[in-house]
């Protein structure tokens, strides 16, 4: 074979590695609060709890409330950032952040709501801090 | 015009079904047509390409009648639209859903075809309308609607709400029940970006159909020469349609949204993007085979992998595959199998053709110099697939994540900008080497004396934006210095052509739009700065010097990016403004409930004083009785240098309205305990002037008044009466109330006196408790009102976003550049027949 050619193989299989290395570092996995408690950032996928109390504090300029995970735990999550819009439509959310002693703060929150809109346009992504 | 019945949707239907059948009929003739060269067959072909897009025609044109008429026992009207929806709005509704937008999408496709009909030659002209028929049948199939036993294939735009909900009880009860309403479309889908949004893109997506076309006709035919020179015109179209389509989108983003920027990787973003990067990865090939007669392959490659992207995209965001593992909420239509074999055919026969001819595929006799325009215009193009591979790999996470976990999650974002700024780089630094040498034969000696005055510009613009911008970043200085590099050197290009042959600038032209576009990016998202009083700063600073822990004394790591501003206090922000909060309008006459609240923004070094006007309003396609729920509606404030973008993320108004909801559910008619009036004391704090309504009371402080001091004790020091006007509008009533505030010294103490004061007739009191000489207010503590007065606040999220304007301009500039391109090159092709 050419030098060439080897010299292009080993370019492309070199690139291809380092991208599906980090690709996979990018990526996390969803999990629960049991789990997350062992992890610096977790994704936990959830319902609100709406038996408890929750809401935004003008004191601490955070918005906290109660969630379940999908193993059925129910958490409070902290969120330092304004209540979402649609929060209570949300019919499944993902907090992404870590646990602190039982508490999950949150550093960015994403919300599946029943969506009636269905065409291709950004107003599908409902990032919390997006909405 | 009379009002449709329930016939229409059934002749809808089978107009749709009949156009599907009638494409495969055209399938058919033009395959024969292709491979015999029969131009009977062709014709054949050709009229029922006619008829089918004729069907189409009228189908659409039920369903918007059906949509103006508001028969909302078609599940499409009752989803999508409803009584109080605006006209224009109902167009965009009416490609507001899958369906509707397919039927768009072939519109477009069709419409182009006629255009192929004319103007393609032989022996091309056969194949690619046999191709394009193959993806309008493809995109047919999705809206045909047919039912065998369990079985359905496609979704109709045509059905009822009977067939869609089956199990509905309401429809049990009455199978011919027709709601009064639809629920409307969505309210942030109500802006003019997004109604010219779709027909933008789709024209787009339906253009970038023809350079795939042409690549397989010139694969079927063995001709792999010819066909770029009429589908560059095509491919440039549909890149300056997609580029325009996603800088609407981004732009309805920032304008709209509240995540307060123009891009965040979202896979309905990228799903525009990357077929646009490998379009121009294919534009970029296509220009040097046209020039050199090389690089055929790479051609037929991209044409063919632009248009993959394209359905792989759409495969992603229809599928419903993002909404399994992620909460991108995208609705399943049942298309999942349809839309998986259109992807793999599209892939199957473009890929297998490819392959099919490979050996016989031409080769360039000698490789290129790396100094020639050749090696540089085809390696800008393997950087742009490549940054084309890397977005779809993470777009991809639902699937691809499977090789590394069960559950994979979206990648971070830094995933893609830590992929895309090295490869933005190192494209910009060829883009410069590529269009000197486009032009001009250079050697690496002369190559690099013409390139030192644009190198010099390039360093001195780059040194100064270190020192103005207080870069400290040496990533962000390397990047800086590609950027200006691709300004200063292609537009130096731009000069010299603009001179000698104005009508070849568009490509450098795009070329400093992209060096433009680069500059802007960095400079809006890195230093985008949260505007915020001193408190909140040193609040932040302490939050990052560690120095913050929380209730449970963990260390705070988040830091606060929001404020809040009280009704008529100014607050000073970032050193540099005075904001204060003026007050909010409702109205209900773009949307019902909408507050626009007032924000009075004056520089500290004076100047004059500027509004700003976000706005709130309760959602009604998701509002419940009781559940409001809140959109903002952002306002921003565009300048030069520096967008002002801001918005209310909550406020007093929203807070009384979610409690009077709430209070409203509290199922306890007969105790209800909360009339009952409550007798504990409130301090309310009145400026000068102030007017307050609390409790069916209007209080106004109108002035201050020296008291009488013959009644007090001798060694008084301060007396003054506040003069407080209470009105009770309910009964007409207005009373005058001077109450007391006196200090008096004794035994070398001070003592407050301030006796209550009571309203006569009623069993409330008054006390003037406190006095505030620096802003000129003072506190009444009122006894016996049933109400408990509450301040008037918002809570503001503000930022600053530098040179956001610079990413406008640099993408009209690529636009302006690719239109330059079309009319030159279509321009050539007109000619040549």
């Amino acid at each position: 074979m050419k030098p060439k050619l080897v010299l292009g193989i080993i370019a492309i299989i070199a690139f291809t590695s380092l991208l599906m290395m980090n690709f996979s570092e990018s990526i996390s996995t969803y999990t629960d609060f049991e789990t997350a408690s062992e992890m610096k950032s977790a994704h936990v996928p959830g319902t609100w709890d709406n038996t408890q109390e929750y809401g935004f504090s003008k004191e601490t300029m955070e918005f906290t409330f109660y969630m379940k995970d999908e193993a059925g735990e129910v958490r409070r999550v902290i969120y330092p950032r304004p209540k979402p819009n649609n929060f209570e439509e949300a019919d499944r959310l993902v907090v992404i952040g870590e646990m602190r002693n039982n508490v999950f703060y949150a550093s960015e929150m994403l919300m599946k709501c029943p969506s009636k809109y269905n065409n291709a346009d950004p107003s599908e992504y409902t990032k919390a801090s997006e909405s | 015009m009379p009002e449709l019945g329930p016939a229409a949707g059934i002749i809808g239907k089978w107009l749709i079904s009949g156009s599907f059948l009638v494409s495969i009929a055209a399938l058919v003739s033009y395959f024969f047509a292709s491979r015999n060269d029969d131009a009977k067959k062709l014709k054949i072909g050709n009229w029922l390409f006619v008829l089918k897009g004729t069907l189409l025609i009228f189908a659409s044109a039920i369903l918007v009648i059906l949509l103006f008429q508001h028969q909302f026992q078609y599940y499409y009207v009752f989803n999508y639209t409803s009584l109080d929806l605006a006209p224009k709005y109902i167009w965009s509704a009416f490609y507001g859903g899958q369906e509707g937008s397919f039927m768009l999408w072939i519109f477009f496709s069709w419409v182009i075809g006629l255009g192929l009909m004319k103007w393609t030659r032989a022996p091309y002209k056969a194949p690619v309308l046999f191709f394009l028929t193959l993806t309008q049948a493809f995109l047919l199939i999705m809206i045909v609607g047919w039912h065998f036993g369990d079985l359905s294939i496609g979704a109709s735009p045509f059905r009822t709400i009977a067939e869609e909900m089956p199990n509905a009880p309401f429809l049990q009860a009455n199978p011919d029940f027709v709601p009064v309403d639809g629920t409307g479309l969505n309210d942030l889908l109500k802006s003019p970006w997004m109604m010219i949004h779709p027909p933008i893109l789709f024209l787009g997506f339906a253009m970038m159909t023809i350079p795939y076309c042409f690549a397989m006709a010139a694969l079927w035919k063995r001709k792999y020469n010819e066909w770029i020179g009429p589908a560059l015109p095509w491919t440039l179209g549909s890149n300056l349609s997609l580029l325009t389509a996603i800088f609407l989108g981004a732009y309805w983003a920032y304008v709209t949204l509240s995540f307060g920027g123009f891009w965040a990787w979202d896979p309905v973003e990228n799903a525009s993007l990357v077929p646009w990067l490998i379009g121009t990865a294919g534009i970029h090939t296509m220009i040097i085979q046209r020039k050199s007669s090389v690089a055929q392959k790479s051609s037929l490659l991209f044409a063919i992998l632009a248009y993959v992207a394209i359905v792989y995209e759409t495969f992603l965001t229809r599928s419903g595959i993002l909404s399994d593992s992620s909460v991108h909420s995208f609705v399943d239509l049942g298309l999942y199998n349809l839309l998986l074999i259109f992807m793999f055919v599209i892939t199957g026969v473009g890929m297998g053709m490819f392959f099919w001819r490979y050996k016989e595929l031409p080769s360039p006799d000698k490789e290129s110099r790396i100094l020639s325009r050749e090696f540089m215009t085809f390696t800008g193009a393997v950087m742009l697939f490549v940054l084309g591979l890397v977005i779809i790999l993470g777009t991809s996470s639902p699937i691809l994540g499977l090789l590394f976990n069960e559950n994979p999650t979206p990648p971070e974002i830094s995933f893609y900008n830590d992929w895309s700024m090295p490869l933005a780089i190192l494209m910009a630094l060829l883009t410069v080497l590529g269009q000197f040498l486009f032009w001009k034969r250079y050697s690496t000696e002369s190559l690099a004396s013409a390139l030192i005055y644009p190198l010099l510009v390039t360093s001195i613009a780059t040194i100064a934006t270190i020192i103005i911008g207080n870069v400290r970043d040496a990533y962000y200085m390397l990047y800086l210095f590609a950027a200006y590099f691709a300004i200063v050197g292609n537009s130096w290009v731009v000069f010299r052509l603009a001179v000698q042959k104005p009508k070849l600038i568009g490509g450098s032209l795009t070329h400093v739009g992209f060096g433009m576009l680069l500059i802007g990016i960095l400079a809006s998202s890195a230093y985008n700065s949260p505007l915020l009083d001193a408190n909140t700063r040193n609040y932040n600073a302490a939050v990052e010097r560690g120095e913050v822990t929380d209730e449970q004394g963990f260390k705070k790591t988040q830091t606060v990016n929001m404020l809040i501003l009280d009704l008529n206090e100014p607050t000073i922000i970032n050193d540099k403004y005075i904001v204060t909060y003026e007050g909010y309008d409702i109205s209900d006459q773009n949307r019902p409930g909408q507050q626009t609240y007032k924000i009075r923004f004056q520089s500290i070094d004076g100047g004059k004083p500027f509004y700003m006007y976000p706005e709130a309003y309760p959602m009604l396609t998701t509002s419940r009785a009781d559940n409001v729920n809140w959109a903002v509606d952002p306002d921003v404030r565009t300048g030069l240098f520096s967008d002002i973008y801001l918005y209310v993320a909550g406020s007093s108004f929203i807070e009384q309205r979610n409690n009077q909801v709430r209070k409203q559910n509290l199922v306890q008619p007969a105790s209800d305990t909360e009339a009952i009036s409550d007798t504990t004391s409130q301090n309310i704090k009145f400026k000068r002037g102030e007017t307050i309504e609390v409790g069916g009371f209007v209080f106004t402080f109108s002035n201050y008044i020296q008291a009488d001091t013959t009644n007090l004790p001798p060694r008084t020091s301060i007396a003054i009466r506040a003069q407080l006007q209470v009105r009770h509008p309910a009964s007409g009533q207005e009373f005058l109330i001077e109450p007391l505030f006196a200090v008096f010294r004794d035994d070398e103490q001070s003592y407050v006196y301030s006796p209550p004061v009571n309203l006569s007739g009623y069993d409330i009191s008054f006390q003037f408790s406190k006095v505030n000489p620096g802003d000129d207010s003072i506190e009444i503590t009122i006894t016996g009102l049933d109400e408990v007065y509450q301040d008037e606040w918002i809570l503001v999220v503000a930022e600053k976003k530098p040179f956001i304007s610079i990413v406008w301009a640099g993408t009209f500039l690529l636009m302006g550049g690719f239109s330059i391109s079309i009319f030159r090159h279509w321009g050539r092709e007109k000619a040549k027949s």
